[in-house]
């Protein structure tokens, strides 16, 4: 008995070592992709309709454009599920080669990791419960109880549409975004802030409890994939997006969209500037 | 679909068991040995084991996985999301364990241990054939105890990349819109992976019980 323990603490310490060794066998971040026919791919789960788990499989825009993507680079997926707050910290300690998210494309986030041309909109709007008509534009949410997830850039644009309401908004921080609408639904808030994509895609799965209040109230922003910033990704970074821009021309993406969306975005090859 | 749902729960609490169970085997050889480090009576040797002892004990076990997944990158030791799952939960229930067989060790009867050393028994054999016996007899209730809460405590591996019962029960919940039944669910299987652990841990003790110190 005692021995099997001994074996299993052995074979736990093999690969720890052979992990710390692998990791300097080729020269870049791509080639040792290449080099282990396995791309390894971190995301969070809870952001339907990019990536999300129905019925115990995971799926979603995320998995059908990385499964594109290994099937041109001839490599597995291997997906890493994280909540979304671990997940950039995890990118920088070197746990997976690329994020998939998507994240919003912000000023923020370009100063420290490399991020992909536009795969969606964005823009951020506000989703209320079926009916309820105390909500009929964006700032009547002024002092009102509204969620959004943590450590997104969602959150951040409702925390500064809320400071140029008359009263601000109770801003409250959700793990995930799945969890805001379950207080939404139980009445503990009164609306979501998401981007559009993902609220549409909620109200249209919940037919009678959610509704999205139009216009949009955040400035037109997109959302896009994100890798590491240092040199050993810079060929990685370059592969993935000229991936995006190729699933662009040759009518991939637009049919990701259509199925996951009912819609199609019409998105810039690159965001020089983001609106903030 | 509620037939599938219950599978996949199942599948999860399988990776829960796993998980908790290597856990808890890893961390009883290491609370052993920090418990022999502590009963050398050389500071060398019992010194770290006290400071292993604190920063375990005193340290979220949250935070020691979060730790452990991503500051050993920086140090060259990229683990697994598995690797970083065991490694942290049996650090923590090391500590804890080697707290409990300290009582035992405490407990050891005096003559025990000299009529062990006048046999001629050398002071491993003593260790190992004398204390290590009687300390585990005495402390097993504690030892099933903390079994248990490391089994609940895997509810936190999920911060590291683990799907297990609790992570699988929160991704159903918000594909299913079916919150109650789903928790209700993952609910009934920790307890009766429990109940299982302290059956066993009473069977166990009347086993120990009748060959008495």
């Amino acid at each position: 008995m005692l021995k099997r323990h001994f074996l299993k603490a052995a074979v736990s310490a093999a690969l720890l070592i052979g992990t710390a060794f692998s990791a300097h066998a080729a020269d870049d971040a791509l080639a040792r992709i290449k080099a282990a026919g396995v791309m390894k791919v971190g995301t969070e789960t809870a952001f339907a309709p990019f990536d999300f788990i129905d019925a115990g499989e995971h799926t979603g825009l995320n998995v059908d454009f990385f499964a594109e993507l290994g099937k041109d680079l001839g490599v597995k997926i291997e997906w890493v599920e994280l909540p979304w707050d671990g997940v950039f910290p995890a990118l920088e300690a070197g746990k997976f080669d690329f994020v998939a998210g998507p994240a919003t494309i912000t000023k923020a986030r370009l100063e420290r990791f490399k991020m992909t041309a536009p795969i969606a909109e964005a823009t951020v709007a506000i989703l209320k419960k079926a009916g309820d008509t105390s909500i009929t534009k964006p700032e009547d949410i002024a002092g009102k109880a509204v969620g959004s997830g943590k450590a997104t850039s969602q959150f951040a644009q409702l925390q500064e549409y809320s400071a140029t309401l008359p009263t601000k908004v109770t801003a409250r921080e959700y793990v995930s975004f799945n969890d805001a609408y379950a207080d939404l639904a139980a009445g503990r808030i009164v609306a979501v802030a998401n981007s559009l994509p993902n609220i549409a895609f909620v109200a249209k799965q919940r037919k009678g409890a959610f509704e999205v209040v139009t216009p949009a109230f955040g400035k037109k922003s997109y959302f896009g994939f994100i890798g590491k910033k240092d040199a050993d990704s810079a060929s990685l970074v370059d592969y993935v997006n000229s991936e995006v821009i190729k699933m662009k021309k040759d009518g991939r993406l637009a049919k990701m969209q259509e199925k996951w969306f009912g819609t199609t975005f019409d998105t810039p090859d690159e965001v020089k500037e983001p609106t903030f | 679909m509620t037939f599938k749902i219950f599978t996949l729960l199942l599948q999860a609490a399988v990776s829960t068991i796993g998980i908790s169970l290597v856990s808890i085997a890893i961390g009883f050889v290491i609370a052993i040995l920090l418990s022999a480090a502590n009963l050398s009576g050389k500071a060398i040797y019992s010194a770290p084991a006290r400071v292993f002892v604190s920063f375990f004990r005193g340290v979220p076990l949250l935070v020691q996985l979060l730790l452990i997944y991503t500051l050993l990158p920086a140090i060259g030791l990229n683990v697994p999301s598995i690797v970083a799952a065991i490694v942290g939960l049996s650090l923590c229930t090391a500590a804890y364990q080697a707290e409990n067989l300290r009582g035992g060790f405490a407990s050891v009867p005096k003559g025990l241990i000299e009529a062990a050393e006048v046999t001629g028994l050398s002071p491993r054999q003593t260790f190992f054939r004398i204390r290590v016996p009687i300390a585990l007899r005495l402390t097993l209730p504690a030892l099933v105890n903390e079994a248990i809460m490391i089994l609940k405590s895997s509810s936190l591996v999920s911060v590291v990349g683990i799907i297990e019962l609790t992570k699988m029960a929160q991704d159903l919940a918000s594909s299913t819109y079916l919150p109650i039944p789903i928790f209700l669910s993952a609910g009934l299987i920790y307890l009766v992976i429990c109940s299982v652990i302290a059956l066993i841990g009473r069977y166990a003790e009347r086993r120990l019980a009748r060959t008495s110190i």
